[in-house]
């Protein structure tokens, strides 16, 4: 009796410290919600800029460039899996590496294999852990993505597009991560970067803030310096980029919301479960207690029956 | 307490006594100063009642001085006066031993319950109900594993030829239905004798228990002890001793192996409790009698195995509660070779046997006795079983989806493993409709193997409830498939 008490105030200590850490982190997550949110709207007009000047050069110049335009048959495509550094958000990780699943599932029902490139802890452990080749893996930058980072995994993408199909080289690149939607609303997607699809100028952008909806007739008429290859060639990579970081920072964005009501969840869960131990070991006391006093009274009266009777 | 027993030829068979008090189960009787009857001798006087005499038997428990001796009564006292005539028979209680046992039901004094009309036994051996334990150089040295074909068991804690078992468990988690699935399992396919004393339990069970007996063709090799629930505390303190000296007789008269069931043993424990107070002991921990220890030791000692020939018992164990740290189930582990602990949590969610894979063990789970592979297995299984279960609590507070990728796989084999521990048995088919399985040893072992290494990760959990063997799980598995 005494030791079952002993265990539950052992459960009720650890359980409550446990919730100390937990309400901590779930502060901190809300206070970076903002900022998340705050650096994916400032990257969108750039990127909204950029998507239009792309838009127009691709549909103005009918050009057939590598980029932009479907090849014969895909042997092969690359997929990027932004996922979160470290734990403690809940369903997140899990949610996005399902996604991504399904869409690897997709590409090889397509007679596709599939180049993974990873970003973050979380996905790189999950696919090592399973045996499977990854390509590239970048860590360390999942709650704060930056430019560089961004482009960085850009170049990798790119060189991977350029390289020939017998080293491995990529003719689709494919990006799974979770759109912010709102604090409660994110959801894992995929979408592809390369070769560029006919999108809707809105969906284009990632951040969650809705670009201008201008419609294609709205272009005015371009001349390309020195040809519309050449500009091609140079926006390209950086539109590449942009995609890459805004999805990026939509991630951390989602990754911190999912954080904050994960932490949350977490937090209740503790205090219901220190009142399930509270109530347990007081229950256990209470029975200790009314045996202690049962056996006293017993033996008082056991005694005092014996003195009687000599 | 005070007097030693005044010494008198134990063959007076005569000496008349006059009851001097009555409290419950507890009788004083007074006996002249030179015909003092011996501890443990029975006693008897008759009553009158409305329905006819009834007999009723006392054994001596206490000398209490100037001729007093405090007996226990075996019947209710109800009809007693002071003053009544009560005969010493000399001689402790007997029952009847030998080939006239089987196919009766007798009750702690050996009188046969189930005679037909105009019947009549003749007795012609009657042993003494209390009687010493064999001696150390008697005793059986050879361990030998007794399968049942309940995975659970066979494989996490493999009973013992010869060896005594208990089936621990808080009221309503199965033990009763347990230990008849082992009369089914075991006493259907053995060919010797069975000896089934019925302890403080309902009396419905002992009803069906020879119904289902009859039914099975082994009523005739079994011989019923009965002293249930509503008896009081002097025959359920006797009726296990009463059960095991027919048992014994069997293993050292005729040299026989015997299978002896005791359904349960706490009610042995709570019987003494009942009468100790009133026998003046002063109360011991959580109000037991302060000579529990040896009172279980006593009864626990004489049942084991002599060379050559067998007592295997399984004695069902109450645990009140559900604190295996109360004194009465607390006392009785220590004896028993293995322990099959049942637990409310399994139990409740519908997983029958509900077995507890991390508590229950055996002597013999040993590689040197079970083998290797056997041993490897059943520790992988419980390594699996506690990782999980010290899992269950990062899961509680932060869900599932945070285990590392390691945990989830434990998890995920954890589950399966519980499920696999399940089994359809054949005493449960009137409650599941689905008729019971027997695994052989080996299938078992195979069966968890492939589990633990996760050869079987992609089938769903559902396909490992309630199954026999793998193959079954197979079968379900594909049924689900289509």
């Amino acid at each position: 009796m005494g030791a079952q008490q002993r265990v539950f105030k052992q459960k009720i200590r650890s359980t409550s410290s446990l919730r100390k850490i937990f309400k901590a982190m779930e502060l901190i997550a809300a206070s970076r919600i903002q900022k998340a949110i705050a650096r994916s709207q400032a990257a969108s007009p750039y990127a909204n800029a950029l998507t239009r000047a792309v838009s127009a050069v691709a549909s103005e110049s009918n050009v057939d460039h590598v980029l932009t335009s479907e090849p014969e048959n895909v042997s092969r495509a690359a997929v990027l899996v932004v996922g979160p550094d470290r734990g403690f958000a809940g369903a997140y990780s899990a949610n996005l590496l399902r996604e991504a699943e399904e869409l690897i599932r997709l590409l090889h029902s397509e007679g596709k294999d599939v180049s993974l490139f990873t970003v973050g802890g979380k996905a790189e452990n999950y696919y090592t852990f399973r045996d499977r080749a990854i390509v590239q893996a970048w860590t360390g930058f999942s709650e704060t993505p930056t430019a560089e980072k961004a482009r960085e995994i850009g170049e990798a993408l790119l060189q991977s597009f350029n390289a020939e199909s017998a080293e491995n080289g990529v003719d689709e690149i494919y990006i799974v991560f979770t759109k912010f939607v709102s604090s409660v609303k994110h959801d894992p997607e995929y979408r592809r970067l390369l070769p560029l699809e006919v999108v809707d100028a809105d969906e284009v952008a990632t951040g969650g803030t809705s670009a201008p909806a201008n419609d294609a007739a709205a272009f005015p008429l371009y001349e390309f310096e020195p040809s519309a290859e050449a500009v091609l060639d140079s926006l390209l990579p950086r539109y590449i980029d942009s995609r890459v970081l805004s999805a990026l920072l939509s991630a951390s964005a989602s990754e911190q919301a999912s954080r904050q009501a994960a932490m949350k969840t977490a937090t209740d869960n503790a205090d219901d479960l220190i009142k399930t131990y509270t109530r347990l070991a007081n229950t256990a006391r209470q029975a200790e207690i009314t045996q202690e006093l049962t056996e006293i009274v017993g033996g008082a009266d056991a005694l005092a029956a014996s003195s009687a009777g000599d | 307490m005070t007097a030693t027993a005044t010494d008198t030829s134990p063959a007076q068979g005569t000496a008349l006594g006059r009851i001097s008090r009555v409290i419950g189960p507890v009788v004083d009787i007074e006996f002249p100063l030179d015909s003092v009857p011996a501890i443990y001798n029975s006693l008897s006087t008759s009553v009158e009642l409305s329905e006819g005499t009834r007999k009723l038997t006392f054994e001596t428990a206490l000398h209490l001085g100037n001729g007093i001796v405090r007996a226990v009564s075996l019947q209710p006292t109800d009809g007693l006066v002071r003053g009544q005539e009560v005969t010493d028979s000399g001689a402790p209680i007997t029952v009847p031993v030998g080939d006239i046992t089987k196919n009766h039901v007798w009750n702690t004094t050996g009188d046969c319950l189930n005679l037909e009309d105009g019947e009549q036994l003749e007795i012609s051996e009657r042993w003494p109900i209390h009687r010493t334990a064999p001696a150390f150089d008697e005793l059986e040295s050879k361990t030998e594993m007794l399968e049942v074909g309940i995975k659970s068991i066979d494989l996490l804690t493999p009973y013992v030829q010869g060896g005594k078992i208990g089936l621990f468990g808080g009221a309503g988690v199965g033990k009763t239905v347990l230990i008849q699935e082992m009369i089914y399992r075991i006493a259907h396919n053995h060919s010797g004798t069975s000896v089934f004393a019925g302890v403080g339990e309902r009396t419905r069970e002992g009803n069906d228990l020879i119904m289902e007996m009859d039914e099975a063709g082994v009523f005739k090799d079994t011989a019923l002890v009965f002293g249930q629930m509503d008896e009081p505390p002097g025959t359920r303190l006797r009726v296990a001793l009463s059960a095991l000296t027919m048992a014994e007789y069997f293993r050292d008269v005729q040299n026989q192996d015997v299978l002896l069931f005791i359904d349960n043993i706490f009610r042995f424990t709570q019987a003494g409790s009942e009468v100790s107070t009133l026998l003046g002991r002063m109360p011991s921990a959580v109000g037991y009698q302060p000579n529990l220890a040896d009172e279980m030791g006593l009864l626990q000692e004489r049942i084991t195995s002599t060379r050559g020939h067998s007592i295997t018992s399984m004695q069902a164990i109450y645990v009140p509660a559900d604190d295996y740290t109360d004194p009465a189930p607390a006392t009785t582990f220590a004896h028993l070779d293995a322990t099959t602990e049942l637990s409310r949590d399994i139990a409740s969610r519908g997983l029958y046997p509900a077995i507890d894979p991390l508590t229950s063990t055996s002597r013999i789970l040993d590689p040197l006795i079970v083998g290797e592979e056997h041993y490897r297995v059943a520790n992988e299984v419980k390594a699996i079983l506690q990782k999980n279960k010290e899992l269950q609590d990062i899961i509680a507070i932060l869900g599932v989806d945070e285990l590392g990728e390691e945990d989830k796989l434990v998890v995920h084999r954890a589950r399966r493993i519980e499920q696999f521990l399940s089994q359809n048995t054949y005493t449960a088919e009137k409650f599941t409709q689905v008729p019971g399985s027997t695994v052989p040893l080996a299938d078992t072992i195979e069966g968890f193997s492939k589990l633990c290494s996760g050869e079987v990760d992609h089938i769903p959990e559902q396909a490992f409830f309630n199954v026999g063997g793998l193959d079954d799980v197979m079968r379900n598995y594909e049924e689900m498939q289509k």
